[in-house]
């Protein structure tokens, strides 16, 4: 397999993360923070602290870097800490948004229906 | 001869349907999965950007690339024009389809700030249809000549035209 290089990610526009446990640590620490703001039963909060703390966890026992993109098997380990920079803002868009709620509006009873 | 029917893929977009329905009811009507593996989410219009946002930036749902946007006309609805966005995600390789509607006044919220894709395919939906979208950069004509009045691809617009040629 092709050794793992530390002067370029291969990708545009993708720098090289100097210490990228110390930034997915950070991200993850914010995302829950954010995450307490929903209500706890909403089905978001739930998954998304399940896939978090479980990412979390490999992040905090693997310290190699090639081990834990393997293991996290989720593209090069930049484009999971752009992953979970994204998680954060929608989670943060999430609180506004309020998507848990029951349905905005039915839709009138022939909307749907296929064929006409 | 019949395409051999996929049951393992039909299971795990019926799983993610159920997935996504469970975590977005506010805006999502109905979900539902074509007999060729096609998952449809049916939307209400004011969830446009929470469902589109939730699609590309949630880490189980990474649908970063929008494919197509488009509208049907079905003259005989309330609503008569049905706003199709079609997504595609790079990691999980999947395809999406979020379905909305609207009718010839109402304005749609525009997805231009979600996917930059969307802003040649919302003025071709404006321009062929006439469903306006709001805070969209630059809704102009993009297909028809200069001067045209109507809007093209509606069912009650006549092949040949209005104008002769």
């Amino acid at each position: 397999m092709f050794m793992f290089s530390t002067q370029t990610t291969g990708l545009v526009g993708l720098a090289v993360a100097e210490n990228p446990h110390e930034r997915l640590r950070i991200l993850y620490t914010k995302i829950l923070g954010v995450l307490q703001n929903i209500p706890k039963d909403a089905a978001y909060r739930k998954y998304t602290e399940q896939i978090v703390n479980q990412r979390f966890n490999l992040v905090q026992t693997e310290t190699d870097v090639q081990k834990l993109q393997d293991k996290l098997n989720s593209g090069h380990i930049e484009e999971v800490i752009v992953q979970a920079e994204n998680e954060l803002s929608l989670a943060r868009k999430m609180i506004q948004w309020k998507p848990w709620e029951p349905l905005v509006e039915e839709p009138p009873s022939d909307q749907w229906r296929w064929p006409v | 001869t019949v395409r051999p029917k996929n049951e393992v893929e039909q299971k795990q977009l019926c799983a993610f349907g159920e997935y996504v329905a469970e975590i977005l009811p506010k805006y999502i009507q109905q979900v539902q999965v074509t007999c060729f593996n096609e998952l449809e989410l049916l939307i209400h219009p004011d969830g446009i950007i929470p469902v589109l946002t939730f699609l590309r930036d949630h880490t189980n749902a990474q649908f970063k690339s929008l494919a197509d946007l488009t509208a049907v006309d079905v003259p005989s609805r309330q609503y008569r024009f049905e706003i199709v966005y079609n997504l595609l995600s790079l990691r999980f390789n999947t395809r999406i389809r979020v379905k909305t509607y609207t009718d010839e006044l109402t304005p749609v919220d525009s997805a231009v700030s979600v996917h930059k894709a969307a802003n040649w395919y919302e003025r071709e939906v404006w321009d062929m249809y006439g469903v306006f979208f709001a805070n969209h950069p630059d809704l102009r004509r993009i297909l028809t000549d200069y001067g045209f009045e109507g809007h093209p691809f509606r069912k009650d617009f006549p092949l040949s035209g209005y104008v002769e040629v």
